[in-house]
């Protein structure tokens, strides 16, 4: 038999002071009698029938030290080892993801959280079997299904902590898998709690032990960064970017703007507790750079206080419109920023050179490749069938989505519209209860944006939401800002590129320098880079492309490094934290119930004598 | 405070104490005794000497045997009767006291015995420091005219101090002049005994009859928990943790003690009598007493 806390046994000084309480007398009620000598007979008596006769006397005594060494021997948690009957399945998931780089545990989150799980695989009889998981942006199977610990051993100390989200969902996915139908099986989770909401495993019942790290929150960390165009000077290149501190105490720290690592503006800041602030700089750029912001402070979480954004200066958009004769739909891309507009009644080419065509309420004779958006067309390789709808009415829209920004389509009717189903390319954004009235999506490398009713079968196009959503769509279906938008990824998310030219290898220079070959799938004509799981400006030859994207965490979850002492599973559901592993034999609890019932007989004895 | 009612003491006056021996004491009284005297109960005869009172001598005998014999007669004598009372600070307790039942079959004994024509001592033990004058007033009490002074003397006996039941007892034996009827009137718990009193009264030729007087707590106590009792005679302090499931071996172990004692008695020719303090006194007096054919 072992003890998980035999540091316990230190509570085995109170006997002594139990026998003290005895040593001291008791206090009595006194009373005057006619006589003792009855109750000297009396005394005599019973002791000459008691065969036990100084057991008897000190029964409340050995009582009480039987229920405190019972206690103690609880608090000190034995369990037995390796007489299992049955191999137990543990699965370990090893948060891997940036805010385990957190420092307020020495070294790290990660290596704490590493100590832990190697505790546990000491700790593993010799018949369990154990599964090792990195739970980072992806989840990798470190070690599969085995009794060896050494194997075990090697496999978490190969784990290490990445600068990506966690993506707890897809481990507890794959944790869940592993242990089907294993009643022995538990799943340890080792983590800071630093994960979105999970509540699809609400009702799931996983047996998970969640062991938490974390002492603090200190961190200071930069969640958002975008540049664009002034709004109130094209000349100039405005950068957004929001700072949250996420410690319970004012922070300061200098925010470090640069264009190209040359420094631009510092900002000296002073941050609230838990306070979000946003920060605007205003800067002129000649050429397409690179922006960064930096956070000079020395916090916990050193991943956050940096990121970077590749700014591309706007190019004009070739806009073609094919129309029979829509005057407000071509006012309105006129209008709309960057845009060079050229108007054709119909179209009998693939429009090459263009980079986006309109289609308004026709159908073309070829079909355009470059992206799309249609009015009232219906392309046989975009849905199975359509049919005509009477005024539907437009019951819902999502604002969220890029297309509807500041778009609001009270006060819109439609007269007709196609009705169609939704394919799998697209998502519906407008909906009427019988149909999608206008779609998103993109089909092969093509962006398609479809409206299902002719404009001037509407009261659309008098709003003013009309010209707004115009200029969202130019915007949405611009290949440069496509790019754009591309060079810019989440750490652990791939970085996709789509080749102009047929390229054999291609050659990735990461942030810290070393340069690593990538493979090229030529057929597809894309180029997939999945190994960001570090943030910075990473360069990449392809041929005779050069492209420089950036890697960032921007992740408000993971720079919310306030430890969790629970995670919460939906609205009901919650696993709380345990410090020490729940060993499979542990004997206390039966030791507990034995100090109740001891407990309860000695209360019980106690008041029969004097009642 | 009146310690008998009038129905009891016209009910008692019918009563007369039953001895089983001869008085032997040398005041003419109304019981029979072995001395030779006037009364008119033939006992014996003798042969006459020179000097013997003409009066006594048989006629009738002379004339048949022509040989002068006397004839003798019973003398009557009176009956000593003590109670031995225990006056110690235990007879205090109980409710009602100990101390007043005792007093109150001390008060009917002596009665009795008064009516009886009979001498009443009544003895109160231990000594109490300004009560010699009561107590020796209520030494050789005789005479029913006495029996209202005999009350009013008896009721201003107090119980205090602590007692020796085998000293008092022994004394008292050999104080007697004359053996008689000994009645006592004690809770006998006395840490010494009673043994060594009672032998010597009965080894002085006594006729003893001894009432055990305890009061109702003492038989069932009505106090439980962690008590520290102290002795209200000696000072004796004794710890004892008492609960309601003890409570049956106590009243076993007063069930022994009492059995004990009358063992003892029985085995000495003593009668014996157990009474709580709120028996009624009709019931000790009336029934057992008389049952015990300690009067009739």
């Amino acid at each position: 038999m072992n003890f998980l806390s035999p540091v316990a046994f230190f509570f085995a000084a109170a006997i002594p002071v139990v026998i003290l309480f005895y040593l001291l007398k008791r206090k009595r009620i006194v009373r005057l009698v006619s006589s003792t000598l009855l109750w000297q007979k009396f005394l005599a008596e019973t002791q000459a029938s008691a065969p036990f006769q100084k057991l008897r006397h000190n029964w409340l005594l050995i009582l009480q030290i039987l229920l405190l060494i019972l206690a103690i021997l609880a608090l000190s948690r034995p369990y037995f080892s390796g007489k299992t009957s049955g191999g137990r399945l543990e699965v370990v998931i090893l948060d891997a993801s940036a805010s385990m780089q957190s420092a307020d545990e020495a070294p790290t989150r990660f290596e704490k959280a590493r100590g832990e799980a190697l505790k546990l695989v000491d700790a593993m009889h010799d018949n369990d079997q154990m599964v090792v998981l990195q739970a980072g942006a992806n989840t990798e199977v470190k070690q599969s299904a085995t009794r060896e610990k050494a194997a075990l051993r090697r496999a978490l100390q190969a784990c290490k902590a990445a600068d990506t989200p966690t993506r707890l969902k897809e481990a507890l996915k794959l944790a869940e898998t592993l242990i089907q139908n294993n009643t022995a099986a538990e799943i340890h989770l080792f983590s800071d709690g630093a994960v979105t909401a999970m509540e699809e495993f609400e009702n799931s019942g996983l047996p998970l032990v969640f062991h938490p790290v974390g002492q603090r929150a200190n961190n200071l960390g930069i969640t958002t960064l975008d540049v664009r165009a002034n709004p109130e000077n094209a000349a100039q290149r405005a950068v957004f970017t929001s700072v949250v501190n996420y410690s319970t105490n004012q922070q300061q720290s200098q925010l470090e703007f640069r264009l190209d690592g040359e420094l631009v503006e510092v900002k000296s800041l002073t941050f609230a507790p838990r306070e979000t602030s946003p920060q605007v700089f205003l800067a002129a750029q000649a050429r397409d750079g690179i922006i960064s912001v930096r956070l000079t402070t020395q916090d916990d979480l050193a991943v956050d206080n940096q990121a970077a954004i590749v700014s591309l200066l706007p190019q004009p958009v070739k806009v073609l419109l094919v129309t029979p004769g829509n005057h407000l739909l071509a006012r309105a891309l006129r209008v709309a920023p960057h845009v060079n507009l050229s108007v054709s009644a119909a179209l009998t080419d693939p429009a090459a050179g263009f980079d986006v065509v309109v289609l308004d309420n026709l159908e073309p004779t070829v079909w355009p490749n470059a992206n799309v958006l249609a009015f009232h067309t219906a392309n046989t390789n975009w849905f199975a069938g359509w049919s005509q709808l009477e005024t539907p009415a437009i019951v819902d829209w999502k604002a969220t989505h890029p297309l509807l920004r500041f778009v609001n389509f009270d006060n819109v009717q439609v007269n007709k519209a196609l009705a169609v189903q939704t394919p799998t390319w697209a998502a519906s954004i407008v909906d009427a209860p019988q149909t999608a009235l206008i779609l998103a999506g993109e089909l092969g490398r093509q962006r398609i944006v479809w409206v299902g009713f002719d404009l001037l079968e509407s009261s659309w196009p008098l709003r003013i939401s009309f010209p707004i959503f115009i200029a969202n769509a130019v915007e949405w279906l611009n290949p440069a800002a496509i790019n754009a938008s591309q060079l810019s990824v989440q750490a652990g998310n791939p970085f996709r590129l789509a080749l102009t030219e047929n390229v054999d290898s291609a050659q990735v220079k990461f942030p810290d320098g070393t340069v690593r070959a990538c493979e090229v799938n030529a057929a597809r004509g894309e180029l997939v880079f999945g190994d960001t799981s570090r943030q910075g400006t990473y360069r990449l030859t392809a041929g005779a492309n050069e492209v420089v994207f950036c890697v960032n965490l921007l992740d408000g979850n993971e720079s919310d490094t306030t430890p969790k002492a629970e995670l919460n599973f939906g609205k009901y559901a919650k696993v709380s934290g345990t410090t020490v592993r729940r060993a499979s034999l542990e004997i206390w609890r039966w030791i507990a119930a034995g100090a109740l019932a001891v407990l309860m007989f000695e209360w019980w004895y106690y008041h029969r004598r004097t009642a | 405070m009146s310690l008998l009612t009038a129905d009891l003491l016209r009910r008692l006056e019918q009563f007369q104490l039953l001895a089983a021996r001869r008085a032997k004491s040398s005041a003419k009284g109304e019981r029979r005794s072995r001395a030779r005297g006037q009364s008119v109960e033939f006992a014996d005869y003798r042969n006459y000497v020179p000097g013997d009172d003409f009066r006594y001598l048989d006629w009738n005998l002379y004339g048949r045997l022509e040989r002068l014999f006397l004839k003798l007669y019973e003398e009557e004598r009176e009956l000593p009767v003590t109670v031995f009372l225990d006056a110690s600070e235990s007879m205090n307790f109980g409710e009602p006291r100990k101390f007043d039942f005792a007093r109150q079959a001390a008060a009917a004994v002596g009665y009795v015995a008064l009516c009886g024509f009979d001498r009443v001592t009544v003895t109160a033990f231990p000594e109490a420091l300004g009560e010699g004058a009561v107590r020796g007033a209520l030494r050789s009490v005789r005479g029913r005219k006495s029996a209202i002074q005999f009350f009013r003397d008896l009721s201003q006996v107090t119980a205090q101090g602590t007692a020796n039941l085998n000293e008092a007892l022994r004394r008292g034996a050999l104080a007697a002049r004359q053996a008689g009827v000994a009645v006592v009137l004690s809770d006998f718990l006395d840490p010494a005994g009673y043994e060594a009193g009672l032998t010597a009264l009965v080894g002085r030729g006594f006729q003893v009859s001894a009432v055990q007087i305890l009061a109702p707590e003492e038989v069932n106590p009505g106090v439980f928990g962690d008590l520290r009792l102290v002795d209200a005679e000696t000072g004796h302090e004794q710890e004892v943790t008492f609960g309601r499931y003890r409570l049956s071996i106590y009243q076993q172990t007063v069930g022994n003690f009492c059995q004990k004692l009358r063992e003892f008695c029985q085995s000495r020719g003593i009668n014996f009598f157990t009474a709580t303090s709120d028996t009624r006194l009709e019931q000790l007096l009336l029934k057992q007493l008389r049952e015990a054919e300690v009067w009739g």
